[in-house]
């Protein structure tokens, strides 16, 4: 949709929803923030106030006969969700608006703006953020276990209880429909079905909780963004996600997102959820983690092919790659032990 | 790829070509491109990097399914890449999980990512791990 198309619908719909909450007449300054490979995400001004709408451009039939949670929740369950989380102690912005697939606007939410720095080559290098970076493990720490309090019986229909067992053969399904292209991701599965954790109780998982999707402040955490992978799941799963070595952007030094240590990221959790999560059960996660960022990677590629979509899109299929090496260096660092 | 030589056949290459393509991208197009659109001309410059290291990783890329097809498939099939035939296999646990068959992948997996993201920061340390490895 062209920038303008937008504003007429956006200023036709807002000024009725935002009447009571906020001033102002008419959308000024929209812009396309960049980034962002699966939903759109622009700026722009009501009156004085900065907002930030999250838009789904393409229509999901194109890959909605697949099984699992690859893309994710639809807008409206994603400010659901989002919702619940602002009544706990996790930083997250204020919902204005919630708009579904028919309406004008196309499949989207309004929130609020939060400041901060999200871009991770920002945060994870610039020597303002070094106070930030030593508080921010405990801090995600803390964030997760504030998540997995929240209560599974709230949550949009879309959201339900699964089992690890479900897990894999959704993976199974889709390495399947992708073509089974790749010997290591399936290599990887059978890795990990062949050496799966018991089960444990299932909580709400946020699901995307990584470096990239944190915004950042001079204090540390400042905000927990993009919520469409949230599902259920043993509470390792989300701790593992945000040490997998994709998403340290390339200090694997620091196993905590490229930015903490394991410690940190353990003691936060404990200090608010009463007990300390494992590490070896994080490290399998991070395994899994891998996985998951390949059928991401291969969505992307079946989502272009099928016509929607850009370069960027066609691009980030290639680094399937990546996750294909994480999963059998980590496998191979595992038997090592 | 030595260019001075290129210059006495007078044949510009395909490699040679992608190079030029991709000056075009980074020097002429992209400053005059703004937000989304300058960064996927830079996207585009990168994925040409791709095409040029398949073009000339690609065949020892083949010669490793080759030897491994000949290893670990019984069957012929001419309707399915090797890496499927293999992916196949695994998922219905016909391929035993043996030390020759995980460095085979591990030999393919610094192939493939030589090609699509040579500097990935996990690969120096696979590289490390694995380049001793006899396949």
């Amino acid at each position: 949709m062209l920038p303008e198309e937008l504003t007429e619908h956006l200023n036709s719909s807002l000024l009725p929803l935002l009447a009571d909450t906020l001033e102002g007449t008419a959308v000024t300054d929209l812009e396309r923030l960049s980034g962002g490979a699966n939903n759109e995400t622009w700026r722009l001004s009501w009156g004085n106030t900065p907002l930030i709408l999250r838009r789904r451009p393409f229509s999901a039939g194109a890959v909605a006969n697949l099984e699992g949670n690859i893309l994710g929740l639809s807008l409206v369950d994603e400010a659901q969700v989002i919702q619940l989380a602002s009544k706990t102690a996790v930083p997250v912005p204020t919902v204005y608006g919630v708009f579904d697939e028919h309406h004008a606007i196309g499949e989207a939410f309004l929130m609020g703006f939060i400041p901060g720095e999200s871009i991770p080559q920002r945060w994870l290098n610039d020597a303002n953020f070094a106070h930030a970076r030593n508080k921010l493990a405990y801090q995600c720490g803390e964030a997760l276990a504030h998540i997995h309090a929240i209560d599974c019986t709230n949550l949009p229909s879309s959201i339900g209880p699964t089992t690890l067992a479900r897990r894999f053969e959704a993976a199974q399904t889709r390495l399947h429909a992708f073509g089974d292209v790749s010997p290591a991701l399936q290599y990887g599965l059978n890795w990990l079905i062949d050496h799966a954790p018991a089960e444990t109780p299932h909580v709400l998982l946020h699901g995307d909780f990584r470096t990239g999707n944190l915004l950042i402040n001079d204090q540390g955490l400042a905000g927990v963004l993009d919520w469409e992978l949230t599902h259920q799941g043993p509470p390792g799963e989300d701790l593992g996600y945000l040490c997998a070595n994709v998403w340290r952007f390339g200090k694997l030094e620091k196993p905590v997102g490229g930015f903490g240590d394991y410690a940190d990221l353990i003691a936060g959790y404990q200090s608010v959820a009463g007990w300390s999560p494992d590490l070896n059960s994080i490290r399998y996660w991070e395994i899994f983690a891998a996985l998951s960022w390949g059928l991401v990677c291969q969505t992307m590629g079946a989502l272009w092919k099928s016509g929607q979509g850009d370069v960027e899109r066609a691009a980030v299929a290639r680094r399937r790659s990546e996750a294909e090496l994480d999963m059998l260096l980590l496998i191979d660092e595992w038997e090592d032990r | 790829m030595n260019h001075e030589d290129d210059a006495a056949s007078a044949e510009v290459p395909v490699d040679g070509l992608l190079s030029a393509i991709q000056s075009f991208l980074i020097e002429s197009a992209a400053p005059h491109l703004e937000g989304r659109n300058r960064f996927n001309a830079r996207v585009a410059a990168n994925a040409l990097g791709i095409v040029q290291r398949e073009l000339s990783m690609g065949p020892a890329l083949r010669a490793l399914d080759e030897n491994a097809a000949t290893q670990w498939l019984s069957t012929l099939e001419t309707d399915a890449t090797i890496a499927q035939r293999l992916s196949r296999a695994l998922a219905k646990r016909e391929i035993q999980d043996d030390p020759p068959f995980f460095n085979y992948l591990k030999q393919r997996q610094l192939l493939v990512t030589a090609i699509n993201n040579p500097k990935y920061a996990s690969r120096s340390i696979a590289e490390a791990r694995w380049s001793s490895t006899v396949c």
